[in-house]
Parts: structure tokens; sequence; C-alpha cells
């Protein structure tokens, strides 16, 4: 060890004490958990998408499938490779470990969590493990958001095995595949109890919970569902404020219309979250007031909500000032300036399907991935039944169509959910150790 | 080599002493204002996260030591590090927390005698047992309240296992490395190990938070007087 090395140290403790070390980054490509690691800020090199399978098409089973990304590969735009896991259990949504290694996949009806490695070589995932226990463990049904803390993956539930309404709660299970603990979501004090998405701001000690609906109607045909007053009395109307350290709910908002996807602002400084309910087509903004109070409030609309476009993904820009809606009914793809997120205010919009659901964006914001699919009893029939995943190239102004793919011809399956992989560097892989690695 | 790394710790000592003291907390973890508060000690529970695995470890000398003489017996927080490592969100960010924690645990006699802190090295072939024991020395004058371990192993051999099972993932920085300066990449976790040797709280650079640090070991230290870890 030399004196310059020693020092480099030494300095780094000065830098650590002054407090200039780099800001920490709240999120990942720009909706993960912010305690996800390797930030992926230039150009991803993979999709993996989540995909539920079809019958009569292909195996028919559900499946991890791989698509290249990179614009200077050969095979861009492709699909490069596809894990199939057996059967068809409502292949949902998906997140990464903390250290972005692993890639945990649920499925809404048999609750089970598939756990793929992706980290050796993201080209080619490989399926580890199947958790098959969280409802023994539990008592909650469909596994839906599955969010990184250290050494952990919290995850955000539908429902339960008895009543099989939207009362559910969040699991804990260790990154070996562990179950460590239960937390119903309240259903006192205001509280109904439902679950959806899960999104923590660490440095306010706080995490949100959404709510949506639980396995009878979700696993319902939409048409049958929206014709039935009794069922849609069954969505949730309420977001959840927990304390992270003892994750115990501290407070409960009334948000009508189930609230899903939840995002915590990523600029520096921000301290507010925005979601979008979905039966009632608003966007909502959590935040504090002057008494350091949290509310929720309603703040913009999305679309004619009379028409019930359905917002379902959302997905914000890394600095905070923009915020891409999918609504799934009418197919189109909405930009929101949020700079005033008190203030939204629609600025594009474009159809970009027959129907769209997941909307990710690239950190830089050049980038948007969309997909088709929603629920496999939700998902529109017939010739409105596309089943594709299209990539857009943003300039500022417009979305350009980069490429897509149709999932049914590829005889894949419906698309879901989407995570990027950035292009394997061989030197990360050089484990100390191992032969000639010094 | 002696007189040099004993310089170097009593720098590091010194910047981490003056950091605690004088400048304001580089951690991301809860900040004042619309934060919530952290809970009081004991009125929460910690998960039982993993068993901290087997290992062979190196305290001064040659002479092999098992790992759970470390984790074990004592609520211990453990860090993985190296000694010229240079990422400031990385290993001294852990040294100041440790720091940090070692100082209010002083203020604390509650807690005298039932913490322990680890730093186990992510590189042995260049922390040697006769180098870190310098590290150790430094701390000497407050090892009866909350010593301070610097472990490390013989080789890659026996430090690999461990760090996989204890969720470490490390590789060569390859492009930044050179032939007198190892760079390692690795993801900064803190673990909190309780009297039986089981993890119950991983902190990584977004919650290493010294006062929550603090609450969780009196959460395990009043758990451990009232008796309460039965269930594992």
């Amino acid at each position: 060890m030399n004196k310059k090395a020693r020092f480099a140290f030494a300095a780094a403790v000065i830098a650590t004490a002054l407090g200039i070390a780099a800001p920490a980054a709240r999120a990942d490509e720009t909706c993960l958990s912010p305690y996800t690691t390797s930030l992926i800020k230039g150009q991803e090199a993979y999709l993996h998408v989540w995909t539920l399978g079809e019958k009569g098409l292909g195996d028919e089973s559900d499946k991890l499938v791989t698509i290249d990304a990179d614009p200077k590969s050969k095979t861009y735009g492709k699909v490069i490779s596809s894990v199939s896991v057996g059967g068809r259990g409502e292949a949902h949504h998906e997140g990464f470990t903390d250290d972005r290694k692993y890639l945990w996949a649920g499925r809404l009806d048999d609750s089970k969590i598939f756990v793929f490695d992706v980290g050796t070589d993201p080209a080619h995932p490989n399926l580890v493990n199947t958790i098959t226990d969280l409802t023994e463990k539990t008592g909650f049904v469909g596994p839906h958001t599955f969010y990184a803390i250290p050494g952990r993956i919290v995850i955000g539930t539908l429902s339960n095995n008895k009543t099989h309404d939207g009362v559910t709660g969040i699991a804990v299970y260790s990154n070996k595949g562990e179950f460590l603990s239960a937390h119903p979501i309240p259903t006192d004090n205001g509280g109904d109890g439902y679950g959806y998405d899960i999104a923590i701001n660490p440095q306010k000690n706080v995490f949100l919970t959404s709510s949506f609906t639980g396995w009878t109607n979700y696993e319902t045909d939409l048409g049958k569902l929206v014709k039935d007053p009794e069922a849609m009395k069954h969505f949730g109307n309420t977001l959840v404020l927990w304390n992270l350290k003892s994750f115990q709910p501290e407070k409960i908002f009334s948000v009508p219309g189930a609230p899903l996807e939840i995002r915590w602002s990523l600029k520096e400084g921000d301290d507010w979250a925005i979601t979008a309910s979905a039966l009632t087509s608003k966007l909502w903004l959590v935040s504090h007031d002057a008494n350091n109070e949290w509310q929720a409030k309603e703040v913009g609309t999305i679309g004619d909500p009379a028409k019930i476009p359905l917002p379902v993904d959302i997905s914000i820009s890394a600095d905070g000032t923009r915020l891409w809606v999918n609504t799934f009914t009418d197919g189109t793809t909405h930009l929101f300036d949020i700079s005033d997120p008190t203030k939204p205010v629609q600025i594009y919009e474009k159809v970009t399907g027959k129907q769209v659901n997941m909307i990710s964006q690239s950190w830089d914001g050049k980038r948007v991935y969309i997909t088709s699919s929603l629920l496999q009893h939700w998902d529109k029939t017939g010739a409105d039944n596309e089943q594709v995943l299209r990539a857009y190239n943003w300039d500022g102004k417009e979305l350009t169509l980069a490429f897509e793919i149709d999932f049914f011809k590829e005889k894949l399956g419906r698309p879901h959910h989407i995570k990027f992989s950035g292009a394997t560097d061989k030197a990360s892989l050089d484990i100390p150790g191992r032969a000639a690695s010094r | 080599m002696r007189m040099r790394a004993s310089v170097f710790g009593a720098l590091c000592m010194s910047f981490a002493a003056w950091s605690g003291f004088v400048m304001a907390s580089p951690y991301a973890a809860a900040e004042p204002g619309a934060g919530l508060a952290l809970p009081a000690p004991g009125s929460y529970t910690l998960d039982h996260i993993q068993q901290v695995p087997f290992g062979i470890v190196l305290d001064g000398n040659r002479f092999p030591r098992m790992l759970s003489r470390y984790t074990s017996g004592k609520i211990t927080l453990l860090s993985f590090f190296y000694s010229i490592c240079a990422d400031p969100r990385g290993c001294p960010l852990a040294w100041d927390a440790f720091e940090q924690v070692r100082k209010a645990i002083l203020t604390h006699p509650e807690l005298y005698g039932r913490v322990r802190l680890v730093f186990l090295s992510l590189d042995p072939e260049h922390d040697t047992p006769v180098m870190l024991k310098t590290f150790t020395r430094s701390y000497e004058a407050s090892a009866a309240i909350v010593p301070w371990y610097f472990l490390t192993t013989y080789s890659y051999l026996f430090l690999n296992p461990v760090i996989r099972n204890m969720g470490e993932e490390i590789s060569i920085d390859r492009e930044a490395s050179s032939t007198d300066r190892l760079v390692l990449n690795h993801l900064l976790k803190v673990f909190l190990i309780d009297y039986r040797g089981w993890v119950r709280e991983i902190y990584s650079n977004q919650s290493l938070d010294p006062a929550a640090i603090l609450g969780d070991i009196k959460t395990l230290a009043i758990e451990a007087t009232n008796g309460d870890d039965q269930r594992r």
C-alpha cells in the first residue's frame, strides 16, 4: 500500500466529513426503489418484459422476455432470450433486488414469485428460485409490487385468501427468498385495507401505499365487472402513509377511485409524491403543509373522466418536472408538466396503441417504452387486443417510434411490466480471488 | 509500514472525530421537518433477516478465529471495508457512521459492554492482520466499553463465501485500479447483528443514519434484557 493510496482514503474521509460526497439519487430509471444500485444513466442495453402466457400461443407459459435495446447492436429491437416459468398465473409486475443482481416477478392469480438472475448475464436471465409460500405465510394473495430495501424485498399485495376482496397487506422477504414478516394494511381509522403500490422516501422515514381491488374483481371480465354496481364498490379509496422504521401506518388519506402507481419526485430537496386514480382519472399530490403535516390533494385531471380513460401506469422524469401517463381505454400516452406539482398541465398526448398500460422512460428522458396488457380479463378483445411493446424516442416535442415487437406474432403472449439492464461489463464480473483476477 | 499505518489511522480518526463534532451529517437519512420521527427503541421489532454464515477470520495475527466469535454474544455492527477504499459513498461513509455510533454509545452507560463494532476487510492481500492491528489499537482506550475490531482473512478463498452469504457483491474496477491501488466495486452495506448472530437490520448509504442505528441497537438491547428474542 503506498502513501498516495492511503491519502486517497483520508481524502475520501474528509470529503465525507465535509458532506461533499456525490448526492444520493433517490431512484433509478426513474421509478425504482431508491435503494437500487447501478443506475443506468446512459443507454439501457436490455429490456426485461414480464409476459403473460396466452392459451394456444407458443408454449402458452408466462415468461420473462429480454429485448436488445442498444441501437448500436446488431440485434437491436429484437427478442434475444425468453425464459418460460411454466403455466399461466397472471404475470404482472417485477422488481430488482437492491444489488440489481436479481429480478423478482409475481403472478396475481396463483401468487407465485419467480426470481431471475439478471446480474450474471442480463442478456440471458436465468430462473434461480420460485417462491410459493406467500399465501401460506401471510394469507395475502396477488403479489404486485416488488420494492427493494437493503437485503430484502418488500412486496405489496392485492388480496387475501379468505374473502378475495382487496383487504391485504405487505410482506417482507429476504433477498434469499425467505419470508420475514407481514404487515396488514389498516382497516380502521378510515382505512379500507386495500393495497397496490409501495414508494419509499428514506430521507423522511416514510413510505406510501396505494389501493386497487381484490382477486375477485381483477380476475373478472372487465365488461361484466363495470355492469356490476356491487363489485364496483370494491375498489380502493385510500393512500396510507407509513413510518418506514417501524412499518406502522401513521396517516390515511381519502383518495377515491383506486389510486395506483406512486412516484416520489427525484429532484434533490423535493418532498412530494404523485399518483393517479384509475377510476376517477385524477392526479393526486402527497406533500406536507407549512405545519409539516402530510396531506393528499387532488391537483389535476387526466383526459375526460366521464369516458373512464383509466389511467394506469405513470413515469416521472429524473428532474421531477415531467410525468408520462398511459390511459388504457383510449390507448393514449399523455405528458404532463409538473414543474409546479400543485398545478399539473398536460403538454402533449399521442395515441400509442389500441390499449396501453405500462410506461417506462430512460434516466435521460430520451427514450420511452410502452406495453399493452393490463390484466388477462381486462384486456380488450378481438382486433383491439393488440399485444405489443413499442419503443419511442422523445425529442422534447414528439414521440417517434424506434421499434415495436408484436408479442402475439412472436408467439410470446401479453407484455406487461418492463425493467432495464445495462450492458455486461466483463470487468464487473471479475471477482477477486478468481484465477488471474489481480 | 507500521508507522505509515499508524499515521494513517490517526488521520482517519481525527478526521472522523472532527466530522462528528463540526460538520453536518453527510447521510441521506431521516431529516427533520416533515420527516416522521424515529420510533422509540423497543416499540418496534426488527426482522430476523439471516444468520451470519460460518467463516474463518484473522484478528491481529495469523491465528485462525471463528467469525462467530465477533458476531454473537453482543450486539454487533459489522461492515465490509478495505483500507485504501477512496469512494466517499463507500467505506469512509461507513467509518464515519461507526465513529458516530461509537461516540454515542460512550454516552449511554446502559450499553457499555453490550455492543461491538467490526470492520472485515475485502482486501486480504493488502490488509494484513498486522497492518489492521494498528487500527484496532487506535480504539483500545474505549475497548472495554465498545470494542472495534478490524478483521481480515487468509485470502479470497476464505473471504468470498462469507461475503456471498452475507449478500455483499464485490468486483474489481479494472479501469480505476492501478498497480499500487486496488479499486473494488461494492455496495455499501452495514449489518446490525443480535446476540444470537442474526442479522436484524441492513443499512445502505440511503439509510446509514447513526440515530436510527442507535435506536435499533437499543431495541435489540431491550429485547435481550426482556428475553423477547425466543422465536429463533
